[in-house]
């Protein structure tokens, strides 16, 4: 059987030796998409070393696991979805803790969305992408947890209401209520933006 | 408008609502200014967030990064290893459980069969008739003497009495007159 050639291999021929029980080409795997992983974790915890802790055990989960992957979805979707669901154990572990924030208030009695004017959102017609990135995430900052999370799960990841709910342990009318409130609040904060820009 | 409204405006765009209520939706935003606005504001949020998420990069070194990884894979197996390990004990454990109910179980057994011998029958089988025959000894001949007298008040064999013991404890009790004491007892400088 001929030598794996490891930087130049496929993902899945780095994943089927893997599953052998092989750690170089993983490495190769770690190396090719630690950053992904890493953001993804840093766009649901927005903090740096717990999104660099969450990212490392990921990857440990991943090897753990990984005689369990099939195939059925890319190796980097499988790795984002176990990410996913260590941020989201973590984000429990510190919601018990912590009493409901303003925005899930706001989204239970409907006050902020009430008051918000619809408007027209286009503040790229005057940014750069990579600034417009760097706004967008500090609109996503903002944003509580269960809305961020949602957002990001539904905007990023595509995943489905049904999905989300599922990872979330909530209700489909949850999900549609926070990502509502997410949508409008993240334009409300948009639209403000480009308010300022104008000026 | 009401709330419900938009939220499936929202489905609606998401491509989440059900057939029927898709075409009552897409009535509304062609129909109602307020359902076009809503409609228009969420389809200007998706295009933006298109546009992706901020490109984060690790600082880390690729070494650095994956040393940390494997640490924790390689402690990750040595406690797979120690989970594994007690998963044994109560294997082990099992017969070592059962030697103690099984040791009394059979130490309670041996004491049943073996209760005539332990505290035998007073019969004329035991102790023969003749008590001269026994005369070897003082002792024997005193003993004989004193079962022959006791021999109708003793209880069944199969009761437990402390006739005997009693009797023992009389006779240790009698021997406390300091006359008959031991010269051991007696005289401890001995």
């Amino acid at each position: 059987m001929p030598k794996l050639d490891i930087p130049n291999a496929a993902d899945a021929e780095l994943v089927h030796s893997s599953q052998k029980g092989n750690m170089e080409p993983y490495e190769e795997l770690v190396h090719r998409h630690r950053d992904k992983i890493y953001a993804r974790a840093f766009s649901m915890l927005r903090n740096e070393e717990e999104a660099l802790d969450i990212s490392q055990e990921a990857w440990v989960k991943g090897w753990q696991r990984l005689k369990q992957f099939q195939g059925n979805s890319t190796f980097t979707t499988w790795m984002t979805r176990i990410c996913i669901n260590l941020c989201l154990d973590l984000l429990r572990k510190k919601q018990r803790q912590k009493t409901d924030s303003i925005d899930q208030m706001n989204e239970e009695i409907g006050g902020f969305e009430r008051k918000l004017p619809v408007e027209d959102v286009n503040p790229t017609e005057t940014m750069e992408l990579s600034e417009l990135r760097q706004e967008i995430d500090k609109a996503m900052e903002k944003l509580s947890c269960d809305h961020r999370t949602v957002l990001v799960l539904h905007e990023f990841e595509q995943m489905e209401y049904r999905e989300i709910a599922k990872s979330m342990q909530c209700s489909i009318g949850t999900v549609m209520s926070r990502l509502f409130y997410a949508r409008r609040r993240l334009a409300k904060m948009l639209i403000s933006l480009k308010k300022e820009r104008q000026r | 408008m009401k709330k419900g409204d938009r939220i499936k405006i929202q489905a609606f765009l998401d491509g989440e609502l059900a057939p029927q209520e898709s075409v009552k939706i897409s009535y509304l935003i062609d129909s109602d200014l307020e359902a076009r606005t809503v409609a228009d504001e969420l389809k200007s949020v998706q295009k933006l967030l298109k546009y992706g998420e901020n490109e984060l990069k690790l600082e880390d070194s690729r070494d650095f990064y994956w040393s940390q990884v494997h640490r924790q894979i390689e402690a990750g197996n040595s406690n797979l290893l120690e989970q594994s390990r007690p998963s044994n004990a109560p294997r082990m454990e099992n017969p070592l459980r059962w030697i103690l109910p099984i040791g009394s179980m059979a130490a309670i057994v041996v004491l049943m069969f073996n209760f005539n011998t332990i505290n035998p029958k007073p019969s004329n089988e035991v102790l023969p008739e003749d008590s001269t025959a026994n005369a070897a000894s003082g002792l024997t001949e005193s003993l004989g003497s004193a079962m022959e007298e006791e021999a109708p008040s003793m209880p069944e064999v199969g009761v437990f009495s402390f006739e005997g013991i009693w009797k023992n404890d009389r006779n240790l009790l009698e021997s406390e007159d300091p006359s008959v004491l031991p010269e051991s007892i007696e005289n401890p400088e001995r």
